[in-house]
């Protein structure tokens, strides 16, 4: 009986999905706008996350008026603000590259999401994980697209035409040069235990025995740290430091240009945590002591265990951000080369050692 | 009193030697420097004044301070008031330090009238003293947290501060500008119920100082900002002419209150906190070390305290005395600000406006000891090290 | 190393938080507190000591009767100095703060009759 409903079911799907008709490419795209305005929801949660945790941590009431007692509604009444501003072009500013730059950085943040599985939809045991689409080499997809961003804010610091702007703007070069490689190393020893670049399957692999976390601490510090300065958050925000640099690379904008370019550093924020619970923290697997207690794990489940883990790594983050002064951009690159470059060599070597013994 | 002509000749001589700016060998740039200014708006300044820097890559070669933005000549208007009148435009040379200023100003003018407060005024306005200590310490303190990136320790500092705020008022009736001493004693006494208030309060402080202690000292983040830059060596303190923690962070032990003891502070038992090395870290220690032994000299006051009267008896009406003839002369009497010594040199000609007023301010000299110390820093250092010296550019540009 | 900070951290978290919910419930000040002014009619003689101490010059003395003082809360650093002056307690402080805020400048000069509170 099931599996007949089921059987009609996926008929219907493909139906509607399929390339059969010629409205299945076109519902595909709709679906996908809706996953990018998932996205947006999401990241509008992560500054409401962010101000409320932060207040909460300072001892003081965060945003309590805009849309009910917690304040829930306050980034739409900012980005109202931010369009209602009036637009200023400085002058002797290099009109397509300040233009662009916030498109720029938008963009590469919109892309990461169509090889994210936020969660997985499990079914009479097959799973059916919640991504628009799922390719071979996702991870390395996942990598190249999240660098293309620190174009688009050298291009903003260098197009303003402002001291303060080209200081921040070669501060990022080299900030992104240095954490960029840890991150790499770190990725290539999980994907060495796992044996394929697809996420989908590294998800899988940490299902089935114990999350990658505990097996391999130190690749997971390494991670964590790369993973903030590629976010480009405190402590390593040498770029938009206000106090030497007045706003870094955002000095000459203002209205919704700034705010495209808040909102992606946001989006960057919730999508690089996407990551981190997926490759590192099981994505949307319980441990593997817990899946031999046979507990079942039916329909939208694993989602919510997704949601509740992806909550848990941004109140992290944020909680550094708030608990730790800025480094210095000298020292920024020397932990960058002179710590963690070895360390990611030798967590490297340990997981060649893991992935001989992993039983996948 | 110098000759008008001599002063209009040696103007006449510097501005013939003047160069204008962009020809001084200062800001003669090669091709790798780049100058930047940060200018008189910033958003970090507590204030408006200039640092032009002449950085090469990262690091600063070459720096020039221009001060003055914000000057309102009040030594030229305490010329046209009378002495009580002054009281309340001395509160806001700086704000964060009002009572200190007060303090500087009335003490002056009473050695001026040769009289002395009786024995409580005196403790009262010791512990004002000490009180006006704790919160401007604890201001500085996190606005330097800010300029570091570390946003948390400011939010924690203030909330202590409010608590410190709210004794104050209760005495004085106003949170920064108090305008509480009067010559001969003081506005009014201490209320009922104050003192055990003040004493959980203190205690509460006491242990926040202890966790901000670990909270900077053991942060290897912070450690690695602060150790070792921005260093000053006892030559330099002395050449610039600093007083206050940043002298005291050297090693140097001079302490206003030890030295040129006013009001009660010998029969007062504390200690001078000094540190060995000049470098930003021991500054911001000297400055929570001295929030801790100001707690104690509180205490030590509260306890040493008799009820007794608040004026002199050859002022029969108290803090109704109406403006009075000043004898001619001149006073210095130097006092504690939390930034360093701070006085107020008093030429009187026997009427009931004052002839002169010079205030030596402490903040000037700690403006004045910035460029020495900027000579191959890099750039993220140059904020870090002018929030340690804690300076008011309100004081700077009276 | 940095855990101090963190553990420092979400140890703040749940203690309560100590913002003063300003518009909806009125900040308490203490007794002391220097507010705007309270004449007292019968114990002002109209000598104009306050006048002649007010580093500002916002007082003024004027006819309502007798001779009152009319203060100008626009200039008015609210330092206290004419409370101290006058010789028999017939200004005081309150600890009324709100009312000195007004759009337009000429609101804020309180006559005779506005300080006595016989008048709105």
């Amino acid at each position: 009986m099931l599996e007949e409903q089921m059987d009609i079911l996926l008929g219907i799907l493909y139906t509607i999905l399929g390339n059969d008709y010629w409205w299945g490419p076109w519902i595909r795209g709709v679906i996908g706008l809706c996953a990018m305005g998932g996205i947006m929801v999401a990241a509008m949660f992560a500054v409401w996350l962010e101000r409320k945790y932060a207040s909460d941590i300072q001892s003081r009431i965060g945003p309590n008026r805009v849309g009910g007692k917690y304040g829930l509604l306050q980034l739409i009444a900012d980005a109202i603000k931010l369009f209602t501003k009036e637009d200023i072009k400085p002058d002797k500013v290099d009109g397509p590259v300040w233009a662009g730059a916030p498109i720029l950085m938008f963009g590469s943040a919109l892309l990461m999401i169509i090889a994210i599985p936020f969660g997985a939809f499990i079914f009479n045991g097959v799973t059916y994980p919640l991504a628009v689409t799922q390719f071979d080499i996702s991870i390395l997809y996942l990598e190249a697209v999240s660098a293309i961003g620190i174009i688009g804010i050298f291009m903003a610091g260098w197009g303003s035409n402002n001291k303060f702007s080209v200081i921040a703007a070669f501060r990022n070069i080299a900030r992104m040069i240095g954490y960029e490689v840890a991150l790499g190393l770190t990725i290539v020893s999980v994907v060495i235990v796992t044996g394929s670049l697809n996420i989908v399957d590294i998800v899988e692999a940490q299902g089935s025995v114990i999350w990658f976390a505990f097996v391999m601490p130190l690749g997971f510090v390494i991670f964590g740290v790369s993973l903030i300065a590629d976010m480009g958050r405190v402590p390593f925000d040498q770029n938009e430091a206000e106090e030497e640099l007045i706003a870094g690379w955002g000095t000459e904008y203002s209205g919704m240009r700034f705010g495209l370019a808040y909102f992606a550093e946001y989006i960057h924020m919730v999508l690089g945590s996407c990551i981190a619970v997926l490759i590192f923290l099981g994505g949307w697997n319980m441990p593997g002591f817990l899946v031999d207690l046979h507990i079942p794990l039916i329909g939208l489940l694993p989602a919510g265990i997704f949601l509740a883990k992806w909550v848990l790594v941004m109140m992290f983050v944020i909680m550094i951000r708030w608990a730790l002064p800025r480094i210095r951009i000298d020292q920024v690159t020397s932990i960058g080369w002179k710590v963690l470059f070895p360390l990611a060599m030798v967590n490297l070597v340990w997981a060649a050692m893991i992935g001989l013994v992993w039983p996948w | 009193m110098v000759n008008k002509h001599d002063v209009k000749k040696r103007m006449r001589q510097l501005a013939a030697e003047y160069i204008h700016e962009p020809q001084q060998e200062a800001y003669k740039l090669d091709d790798t420097e780049m100058m930047l200014h940060i200018g008189p708006q910033n958003p970090i300044q507590p204030g408006p004044f200039l640092i032009d820097l002449k950085i090469s890559g990262e690091t600063v070669r070459d720096s020039k301070l221009y001060m003055g933005y914000g000057h309102k000549g009040i030594e030229k208007i305490l010329e046209s008031m009378t002495y009580i009148q002054g009281l309340p435009v001395t509160d806001r040379i700086c704000y964060l330090a009002s009572l200190s200023n007060n303090e500087a100003y009335v003490s002056s003018v009473e050695r001026l009238l040769d009289i002395e407060p009786p024995e409580r005024s005196q403790y009262i306005r010791v512990i004002m003293q000490e009180l006006s200590r704790i919160q401007s310490h604890l201001l500085g303190t996190g606005e330097y947290a800010t300029d570091l990136g570390f946003v948390t320790m400011f939010l924690f500092m203030i909330r202590e501060r409010e608590y410190v705020l709210g004794l104050i008022e209760d005495i004085t009736g106003a949170r920064i500008t108090h305008c509480f001493p009067r010559f001969g004693g003081v506005r009014e006494d201490l209320p009922d119920g104050w003192r055990e208030k003040a004493i959980d309060v203190l205690s509460m402080i006491n242990e926040k100082c202890e966790m901000y202690k670990e909270l900077f000292s053991s942060d290897r983040t912070y450690r690695m900002r602060t150790v070792d830059i921005g260093t000053l060596t006892k030559e330099d303190v002395i050449k610039a002419g600093l007083t206050g923690p940043a002298l005291r962070a050297t090693g140097i032990d001079y302490d206003v209150r030890k030295v040129y003891p006013t009001l009660t502070y010998p029969d007062i038992d504390f200690k001078v906190q000094t540190a060995k090395k000049g470098d930003i870290f021991n500054r911001v220690m000297v400055r929570i070390n001295e929030i801790q032994e100001s707690c104690w000299i509180i205490e030590q006051a509260l306890d040493q305290m008799k009820p007794g009267p608040l004026f002199p008896d050859e002022l029969p009406y108290g803090r109704r005395t109406p403006s009075m003839r000043v004898p001619p002369g001149e006073a210095y009497v130097p006092v504690e600000d939390p930034r360093g010594e701070m006085a107020m040199y008093i030429v009187s000609d026997g009427t009931d406006k004052p002839y002169r007023v010079k205030i030596r301010g402490p903040a000037f000299a700690l403006m004045q000891g910035l460029p020495p110390m900027l000579e191959n820093v890099y750039i993220a250092d140059v904020p870090a090290i002018a929030a340690s010296m804690d300076s008011c550019n309100s004081e700077v540009d009276r | 190393m940095v855990l101090k900070n963190f553990e420092e951290m979400i140890k703040n978290t749940f203690r309560p938080s100590v913002t003063r919910l300003c518009p909806e419930v009125p900040t308490e000040v203490s007794d002391r507190y220097r507010g705007m002014h309270k004449l007292d009619r019968d114990k002002c003689i109209g000598c104009g000591i306050c006048a002649g101490t007010c580093p500002t010059r916002a007082i003024r003395i004027v006819r309502y009767g007798r001779w009152f003082p009319m203060i100008d809360f626009g200039h008015c650093m609210f330092c206290g100095l004419c409370v101290d002056q006058c010789p028999n307690d017939a200004l005081t402080m309150t600890k009324e703060y709100t009312e000195a805020i007004s759009p337009d400048r000429y609101a804020l000069i309180y006559g005779p009759a506005q300080l006595m509170g016989e008048e709105d």
